[in-house]
């Protein structure tokens, strides 16, 4: 991973929605307009799959696609890979929602301009986790500085994500643990990579 | 947790204590909550009066509403004595000062309380009588350990910090082990995951021990030197062969056997066992049973080792100053409001005043409690929110919340006395209910000198003697007041009638008529009982990490991440009854029944469904209307998961 992001580790995450909740203190964006969501995965517990959780919200892509699609230049890359998005400069035509292959920017029809994650840049700034991080009673959100060295096993992509368009998403995952998680988990990938 | 104000006063922000080893500086979705609930648009800010006729309430001065309550006090009492008032509280906003309640009730004359408890009781009394004391292990041990066996207990959800130490545990290589009827968070990350039939545990520990003992795993040495009535105990494990335990709980011999032989090789071995196995009548001989086996093993007294059930190494705190306690006090097993609330005579119960509880949705028959609330004359609800039990009321006072008065906090996991500061003031016209007490003592012309003035010295001479100077470092962080270090019995002192591990109690035989050696026997109501030939299927109500019970709930930002009530039911169980995914569906006995939708999931054992408990918002199911209420066996708990029914869909 090049710039700064996220690592999910699939093990220590039980998808309680601490950091759903703590991206909405800080940063005030809720419900559909959201920036973090949890996806379950086979919360049902199918006995083919494992079960486990993607707390994902901007993936701060090395070739974002919500930059190269803005037309007012509201994106912007920080030398750290932040991509952050200036609100006072958007122009609200949602272009960028229909690039990002990850559906994160979010359009609030009220404002008539979108928002996303930001990293909470400025906690960033100050040498503070973001907020989702801090939060995270698990510890299994993680925030990697630019240029951080990844463990052997982070993966860019698990079963329930994948990088359609080339965009390099800087977020990783440590995958699942637990003798039978592990054998779900090693099943599904087979089956998703055929 | 640290709290940060906006320029309103409002809370801004809610960080965890990193100086607070045991949560490692980490806040759980309900602590994050509190940024919401404490200035939610629902809060209740001013008295409220039940109008004479179209439902619904309309606010009333203090000063009315104290004088409106203190006259039918006063008339009742007159007619029918100071026991036909039912006072009720629950453990909800959790403090020290919560017991100066009973300085009004005791100058009164008494009233009617409750004894035992809904949630913990059976395994806290099987604790004592096996190890002498409700203590365990700090917390940061868990990262020692090499086996961790989680039974009944779904940390994932109810204990999110003590996960974080048996992830760290698994991530240094431990074996996490779970015994448990459903599948959960918890579960899924298991490396072993065994699925008994709900109440046979009892037959499940034996089994394991009796596999431990004939392969030689146990600890001799331990045994010999801190073991009572062990040559007992053995003679009993001769009744639990693994066939037998298999044909009981239900589970496959060989899965018995693997994870006996796992639990008695690997060391250090942590048992951390929850409150789920024991809401049966069964309970407190189940809990004993399991407690033994560490000590089978010699885990006890060992860093990474144990038997962790409950925490009172915090509960060091001295008994508030009360008047002298008069001769109407009379008090009513917990289990049982809704019972006594009918027939309870000489006198009948006429009153209640209930505060941080919800019984009209939290104890077993609640349908039964909301209508003997209703035949009352007088019924005072204290609380924060407009409770299914508040909805009951005549009048209903607003209760503060954790941060608008000074407190002292005990724990039941970790062994740390907290220090609550007061950061707000009470909005609008909410009082603490100390302040409601003594306001109600002015008005009966009782001695209000038994409630603090200055409540930081008040509660200072509540640390237990010779901690006193220890009150300003406790305002600054969490501390351990028990003096007991972090290895819990690291000198195998016990102190039980014999200081060593009673294996057999003779106490236990006395005081509860239970055997003497813990024995498996099955439930009243359980799958093996007449009952269920017409009600088949065991139901559990499980706690969820959304709420506390049915507090949180009502939040909008919780019900954005909380998991949906339904039915869980087994495949084999949902085809046999044409219920699929999504069906609506009928749960029902012979108590009550109740509608909800269904969700189909092979990770529950066929025979057991689940429900989550807490209702708290319109079109939850009421799943106490199927519960009964049971007495445990030890110590007056509730038995919520001793109930057979069957579901149909609708």
């Amino acid at each position: 991973m090049s710039g700064a992001g996220f690592l999910v580790d699939l093990h220590r995450c039980v998808g309680c929605g601490s950091c759903v909740l703590a991206c909405r203190i800080e940063n005030g964006r809720a419900d559909e307009l959201a920036w973090r969501r949890v996806l379950p995965l086979n919360l049902r517990r199918h006995p083919g799959g494992p079960t486990y959780f993607l707390s994902v919200a901007c993936h701060h892509c090395g070739e974002p696609a919500c930059l190269r699609g803005c037309p007012s230049r509201a994106y912007e890359q920080r030398a750290d890979g932040v991509v952050v998005h200036h609100e006072d400069r958007c122009l609200g035509c949602r272009y960028c929602e229909m690039t990002c292959p990850f559906g994160t920017p979010k359009y609030d029809e009220r404002l008539g301009v979108v928002s996303k994650c930001h990293l909470c840049a400025d906690r960033l700034d100050q040498g503070l986790a973001p907020a989702c991080v801090a939060a995270c009673p698990t510890e299994a959100l993680r925030y990697q500085g630019p240029g951080a060295v990844m463990g052997a096993d982070a993966r860019a992509g698990v079963p329930g994500f994948v990088d359609p368009a080339g965009c390099r998403p800087n977020i990783r995952f440590a995958p699942p643990k637990g003798a039978r998680r592990v054998v779900l988990f090693a099943a599904l990938e087979k089956m998703v990579r055929r | 947790m640290l709290v940060t104000l906006d320029e309103h006063g409002g809370i801004a922000r809610i960080e965890g204590d990193p100086s607070n080893p045991a949560t490692g500086g980490h806040v759980c979705l309900k602590g994050l909550g509190y940024a919401r609930r404490v200035g939610y648009r629902d809060r209740l800010l001013t008295p409220m009066r039940r109008r004479r006729s179209g439902g619904g309430f309309d606010p009333i001065a203090w000063d009315e509403v104290l004088g409106a309550i203190s006259e039918r006090l006063t008339r009742i009492r007159a007619t029918n004595g100071p026991s036909s008032v039912l006072y009720y509280e629950g453990s909800g906003s959790h403090g020290a000062l919560g017991g100066l309640s009973m300085a009004f009730w005791r100058q009164f004359g008494g009233c009617t309380t409750t004894y035992g408890d809904l949630c913990w009781p059976a395994g806290l009394e099987a604790t004592r009588l096996t190890y002498g004391a409700n203590i365990h292990n700090h917390p940061r041990l868990t990262r020692d350990s090499r086996f961790i066996l989680i039974w009944g207990h779904n940390p994932a959800e109810t204990n999110i910090h003590q996960w974080r130490l048996i992830l760290d545990a698994q991530d240094r290589g431990a074996i996490v082990a779970v015994v448990d009827p459903r599948s959960t968070d918890t579960t899924d990350a298991a490396d072993i995951h065994v699925q008994p039939r709900p109440g046979t545990d009892a037959a499940l520990a034996l089994g394991l021990a009796r596999i431990i003992v004939d392969a030689g795993l146990h600890d001799t040495a331990f045994l010999g030197a801190h073991a009572a009535g062990f040559e007992q105990y053995r003679a009993r494990l001769a009744d639990y062969p693994v066939e037998r335990v298999a044909d009981i709980t239900g589970i496959d011999p060989a899965a018995i056997h693997g994870l006996a032989l796992a639990y008695g090789r690997t060391r250090p071995a942590l048992l951390i066992a929850g409150f789920g196995l024991q809401r049966h009548h069964r309970a407190g001989q189940a809990m004993r049973a399991v407690a033994l086996l560490p000590a089978v093993t010699g885990n006890v007294g060992v860093a990474g080792g144990g038997w962790q059930y409950a925490n009172l190494a915090s509960h060091c705190l001295r008994e508030l100053p009360l008047p002298p306690e008069p001769d109407g006090m009379r008090a009513v097993p917990v289990s049982q409001v809704a019972r006594h609330l009918e027939t309870l005579t000489d006198p009948p119960i006429r009153a209640a005043w209930i505060e941080r509880g919800n019984p009209c949705s939290q104890n077993p028959a609640a349908p039964r409690v909301r209508t003997g609330l209703a035949s009352l004359d007088l019924v005072v609800v204290v609380d924060q929110f407009m409770t299914p039990t508040a909805e009951c009321a005549d009048f209903v006072l607003p209760a503060k919340t954790l941060f608008e008065e000074e407190d002292l906090v005990t724990a039941y996991w970790h062994p740390y006395l907290q220090w609550r500061a007061k950061i707000v003031e009470p909005p609008g016209q909410v009082k603490p209910e100390s302040e409601i007490w003594r306001l109600l003592c002015e008005r009966f012309g009782y001695d209000a000198t038994w409630f603090p003035v200055d409540k930081i010295a008040y509660l200072r001479q509540l640390l237990p003697a010779g901690h006193e100077s220890a009150f300003e470092a406790l305002m600054e962080r969490p501390l351990d007041l028990s003096g007991r270090g972090d290895v819990a019995f690291a000198d195998r002192r016990f102190p039980t009638p014999s200081g060593k591990v009673q294996f057999a109690s003779d106490e236990a035989a006395e005081r509860w008529g239970v055997g003497a050696v813990p024995e498996y026997a099955p439930l009243d109501e359980g799958h093996s009982s007449a009952l269920a030939s017409r009600l088949p299927l065991q139901l559990l109500s499980c706690k969820t990490r959304d709420r506390i019970h049915s507090q949180f709930g009502n939040l909008d930002w919780v019900r954005e991440v909380e998991r949906p009530h339904v039915l869980d039911i087994s495949p084999q169980d949902g085809s046999a009854r044409g219920i699929t995914d999504g069906a609506r569906v009928a749960v029902w006995n012979d108590r009550g029944r109740i509608e909800l939708e269904a969700r189909v999931t092979p990770g529950i054992r066929p025979g057991v469904v689940h429900i989550l408990e807490g209702w708290c918002h319109e079109g939850d199911p009421d799943v106490n209307a199927l519960t009964a209420e049971g007495v445990t066996d030890m110590n007056h708990g509730a038995t919520f998961y001793e109930c057979l029914v069957d579901v149909e869909r609708i």
